[in-house]
């Protein structure tokens, strides 16, 4: 396969893993409108448990829980649970909290998590991180047939959870997000309860980061702290904004528009001391865009409309 | 229907409400009067769960529900509309209604599990509710874009989507021209006939007046006088109250 074929296949996969993380994140925001900065730390929760699941044991200078080198598929179900758990914990005092103060505390949180990944050397082996983390069914196709597969399987899994959310988003469920969304107090008289309806989307939107946490290590094969820096919590923000906040196929495009865009860059045909000044425009690139769509489609590539029943 | 007994609510050392009590019985419109900052919003608030009460008891239908949370509150039939009628406005009208269908099951696993979504009977019966307020035309559009008549008919095509026994209006008549006004007396007492119960609260002397069966009139917190519409117009405090000496 030509190289520049496999490039753009690989990109989209991980952009697959960002349609994930985009649709959890505008059921939360979009739909139930909740200002949360913290989408990393679940992303974050799910990949150290898919890690330490599924990577071997750890080596006589390496230090790390477990490492059983288990059936991935356990990896993936613990990263889902795991970042249902901590949503769940972390929104028992975060969601006390509304609009900008929920914003500020669940970005601590996630820093808070940042460090720990760093610094827990017993579980996650620091700042050196975790590797070799062998793919599931890679031993069965070379490697090129081997990133079409993941192109197909991250597809299917982004379409899966490009369905479960809409279904959330129009059922009656979901109407009583937008409904809190729109008037917290008026909703409460339609006999919504706002903090029980809060935390289970909270708790649904780290089931779908931990989710896509686990696919981006299975991706990456590799995992260390510096990958959930809040810039990932910004990335995925500023995807949800180009697509059109409260849209899932908004989310489904802004996801995979904007990592297109942030690796267009790589595909120049640069010299290694250029390539490396171009590297650093990608996120002005990036910036450059969410300025304009923000001018040009404040509501972004697809907006809201109404629901016709 | 509901008795509200000795209410006290403070705000740190301001008496918002004091020692306040008052009945409402099934099936009547009953006032609730009083200047700015007489405490008749904070009153409504109590009753309906949005804020906590001090001292007193508040009863529904033989059921305490001073501690209760606003939506456990509804579910009992006390629906309550709000001073500025804005709705939801990124919902369509039609949504607006169905918010509030009794039949709603708003459960994370229910919806998450099963195909739950509005059925045709609430749909029909909100569609009803809009043509017989003239606002069908529009069930598709988002309420940010109707118009502030528009929102206050809306408040009442709402809240009888969900059954209320009682609805608590607050300030109903405000921002109001005399034609709307005229149409919302028609339609509070429109739903009376039908069985629901009212109390409404306004500074709008004449309308409460009007419309009301009972009224009861609040300054500083502190009910300062009852009686049928008649008696309050000619009861001298009250005179004094909203004119002056």
């Amino acid at each position: 396969m030509e190289g520049f074929l496999i490039f753009a296949i690989s990109i989209l996969t991980l952009a697959f893993v960002y349609v994930i993380l985009c649709l959890a994140l505008n059921i939360e925001c979009g739909v139930a409108g909740m200002w949360d900065l913290g989408i990393v730390s679940y992303f974050g929760v799910g990949a150290y448990s898919y890690a330490i699941i599924v990577a071997p044991e750890a080596a006589s200078y390496q230090h790390y829980l477990f490492g059983l080198e288990s059936n991935p598929i356990y990896g993936i179900v613990l990263a889902i649970i795991l970042g249902g758990v901590s949503a769940y914990l972390i929104g028992l005092p975060s969601l006390r909290l509304r609009r900008e103060y929920f914003l500020i505390t669940t970005i601590a949180f996630s820093e808070v998590l940042r460090i720990t990944f760093s610094n827990e050397n017993w579980l996650t082996n620091g700042v050196a991180g975790i590797y070799n983390i062998e793919q599931p069914l890679k031993s069965y196709f070379s490697p090129d047939n081997y990133i079409v597969l993941l192109f197909v399987i991250f597809l299917c899994f982004s379409v899966i959870v490009y369905k479960m959310v809409n279904k959330l988003s129009f059922s009656t469920y979901g109407l009583s997000l937008k409904a809190l969304r729109e008037n917290e107090a008026l909703a409460k008289t339609a006999r919504i309860e706002p903090s029980k309806q809060y935390h289970s989307v909270y708790v649904f939107t780290g089931c779908l980061a931990g989710f896509s946490g686990a696919l981006y290590v299975w991706l990456n094969t590799l995992i260390v702290p510096t990958q959930f820096t809040p810039n990932v919590t910004f990335f995925v923000w500023t995807a949800l904004i180009i697509g059109g906040i409260g849209n899932n196929r908004g989310a489904f495009l802004g996801a995979i528009f904007f990592v297109i865009l942030l690796e267009t860059l790589s595909f120049l045909n640069l010299s290694a001391e250029l390539a490396l000044v171009v590297s650093s425009l990608r996120i002005a690139l990036v910036g450059l865009a969410l300025i304009l769509i923000l001018r040009y489609l404040p509501n972004g590539l697809l907006r809201e409309k109404p629901t016709v029943l | 229907m509901l008795t509200v007994t000795n209410v006290d609510k403070f705000y740190g050392g301001v008496k918002a409400v004091e020692n306040v009590s008052l009945e409402v019985n099934k099936g009547k419109i009953i006032g609730l009067i009083g200047t700015n900052g007489a405490g008749k919003t904070t009153l409504f608030n109590v009753i309906s769960g949005f804020d906590k009460l001090d001292r007193g008891s508040v009863n529904f239908d033989g059921q305490e529900i001073s501690n209760l949370l606003p939506s456990k509150i509804a579910n009992l039939g006390m629906i309550r509309t709000f001073q500025t009628a804005t709705g939801f406005p990124r919902l369509t009208v039609l949504e607006n209604l169905l918010v509030f269908s009794e039949n709603n099951n708003f459960e994370f696993y229910k919806n998450f599990l099963n195909k739950n979504e509005q059925n045709k009977e609430q749909i029909e019966k909100a569609e009803n509710l809009l043509k017989k307020f003239g606002l069908f035309e529009k069930k598709n559009q988002w309420v940010v874009d109707l118009s502030a008549p528009e929102l206050k008919i809306l408040e009442f095509a709402r809240a009888i989507m969900g059954n209320p026994q009682i609805m608590l209006l607050d300030e109903p008549a405000a921002g109001v021209n005399p034609a709307l006004l005229e149409q919302l007396m028609e339609i509070i007492q429109e739903l009376n006939g039908e069985g629901i119960t009212f109390l409404i609260v306004d500074h709008n002397l004449r309308f409460i007046c009007d419309i009301s069966d009972f009224i009861y009139v609040m300054n500083d917190g502190k009910l300062i006088a009852q009686g049928k519409p008649d008696e309050i117009v000619n009861n001298e405090l009250v005179i004094e109250t909203y004119i002056g000496k």
